[in-house]
């Protein structure tokens, strides 16, 4: 069994992984993050980053989460319901400056965490999607 | 009584601005907060008002010091986006300029931390051998610290006189080989500021993801020359220095090591550039027809794996996104383990051994 095998194995998703521009993608379906965060734990994966987009018109926000296991580069692709999601700090300590600096620049909530200021300085107001502010 | 000293973002021990709050007790630090964002430039965003050939331009602003391996990863990305292939003696071009990079980073880290160790003769000495690199970065692409020579599909210019380029290696070496390493590795002075201070250890270095020198100086070996080689890479013969010890001592050794491999990688290089095209087609990209709308790559570049996500609208001229990690946004946050239980007045060295790029972190 490969190990993309075993990480499907292991998550209970049956979709194919898809290899497309650099990376194998698997579409984690109603896998939650912090689910899929203690398996990359357990794989001893190596958490790269995490990269948000904001997607046109009104169809919200993306996260696509990326992990490095033996040289291969994964991605897991979280469409956001609304402007938060689990945030995975107290699984992998790794995350902890691209989770706050994605809550500063896109206004996502991470839940079940704390933060503190990354990039803002003091006066500023923190949660603001700063992209939306630069386009008024 | 515990006190709090704040070090920077305007500091004699700093290159460039980032705020390290020190909570002592004594001399003894007990904990740190790491402050970041002094010089934030939004480039990520101002990415998206660029176009395909000024995105490559701006990019190359990210770091001033590997300038050269921004563009690379970018371009290797948009090469992804459209499955195009550079020819051989591009992707070997492409290697000397990042290896040329590497041993200029190096050399120019071994300057600061000498100044630090208060070492100023050694701080004289690599910033001369520093110069001999940015001599031959000149020479070959006619500029000292942006270099332009990476586009979609290739580079821009070519290596006309290898040999020249040999002979500077050749000297660069045996004055590493004479000087520097046996200095940085033997003498008391060094090893009583390095050794056993700035530890972070092997477990930590994992649960914090660290990458490049800073991980292989705590015993993780990954290099992502080796496990998903790029560029000429696959051919090229070469080890990864790896230490157990996690102190700064290992950091300097693993660099010092680097530098040497980086000789080797670029002798061979040097030696077996094919002939042929520096770029494949006319130097004109259709991102109307796409074979994929994102594309990542990744390069190790000195101090680490750079990451670049780039997304792109088909039929815009412009990308939808490009997200860059940076190895410091990577490493940076493990500074804190690494001061834990230090004396302050090794802080400004400890900071200092991660090789810090606060222009790479505030993109």
């Amino acid at each position: 069994m490969t190990q993309l095998e075993t990480i499907s194995e292991k998550l209970g998703i049956n979709v194919p992984w898809v290899n497309k521009g650099g990376v194998q993608w698997l579409e984690p379906g109603t896998v939650s993050i912090r689910e899929l965060a203690k398996t990359m734990n357990e794989l001893q994966a190596r958490f790269i980053t995490i990269t948000a987009y904001q997607l046109p018109k009104d169809e919200g926000l993306k996260l696509e989460y990326h992990w490095d296991i033996n040289g291969q580069l994964l991605g897991f692709p979280y469409k956001l319901a609304s402007n938060s999601i689990e945030s995975i700090y107290d699984l992998c300590e790794a995350v902890d400056w691209i989770e706050r600096e994605i809550h500063e620049e896109y206004s996502i909530d991470f839940l079940g965490r704390e933060y503190e200021p990354l990039l803002l300085r003091q006066g500023d107001t923190a949660g603001v999607n700063l992209r939306e502010e630069v386009a008024k | 009584m515990s006190y709090k000293i704040p070090m920077g973002p305007y500091h004699p021990a700093l290159e460039e601005p980032y705020k390290l709050d020190l909570i002592c007790t004594g001399e003894t630090v007990t904990d740190a907060k790491l402050h970041i964002g002094f010089n934030f430039r939004g480039i990520e965003h101002l990415a998206e008002t660029r176009n395909y050939i000024q995105v490559i331009a701006l990019m190359e602003r990210v770091c001033g010091i590997c300038s050269n391996i921004h563009t690379l990863t970018l371009c290797q990305a948009m090469e992804g986006l459209t499955t195009l292939t550079p020819p051989p003696r591009a992707q070997y071009i492409r290697v000397v300029m990042a290896e040329l990079e590497r041993l200029h980073s190096h050399v120019l880290w071994a300057g600061i931390a000498a100044k630090l160790m208060g070492f100023k003769t050694m701080f004289m000495t690599c910033f001369e051998l520093r110069e001999k690199v940015m001599d031959i970065l000149q020479a070959i692409s006619g500029n000292r610290v942006n270099y332009s020579m990476n586009r979609v599909g290739g580079v821009n210019r070519d290596i006309d006189d290898p040999q020249a380029v040999l002979k500077m290696i050749d000297a660069l070496e045996a004055e590493m080989v004479r000087t520097v390493i046996p200095i940085f590795t033997t003498s008391s002075t060094a090893r009583s500021r390095c050794k056993g201070i700035g530890v972070l250890t092997h477990e930590k270095a994992i649960s914090c993801g660290v990458v490049g020198p800073v991980a292989r100086a705590s015993g993780v070996g990954q290099d992502i020359r080796k496990a998903a080689p790029y560029a000429a890479y696959g051919e090229m013969e070469f080890d990864v220095p790896v230490q157990p010890d996690g102190d700064v001592k290992a950091r300097l050794l693993v660099r010092a090591l680097e530098i040497m491999e980086s000789c080797k990688i670029l002798r061979q290089a040097l030696t077996k550039l094919p002939p042929g095209e520096l770029f494949i087609g006319d130097g004109k990209f259709d991102f109307t027809k796409m074979a994929t709308t994102t594309s990542t790559s990744r390069v190790e570049a000195p101090r680490g794996e750079v990451m670049y996500s780039v997304s792109w609208k088909e039929g815009s001229r412009n990308p939808a996104r490009v997200h860059v990690r940076t190895p410091t946004f990577a490493v940076m946050p493990a500074i804190r383990w690494m001061v834990l239980g230090a004396r302050l007045a090794d802080t400004p060295l400890i900071q200092a051994s991660i090789d810090p790029c606060y222009s790479c972190t505030d993109r």
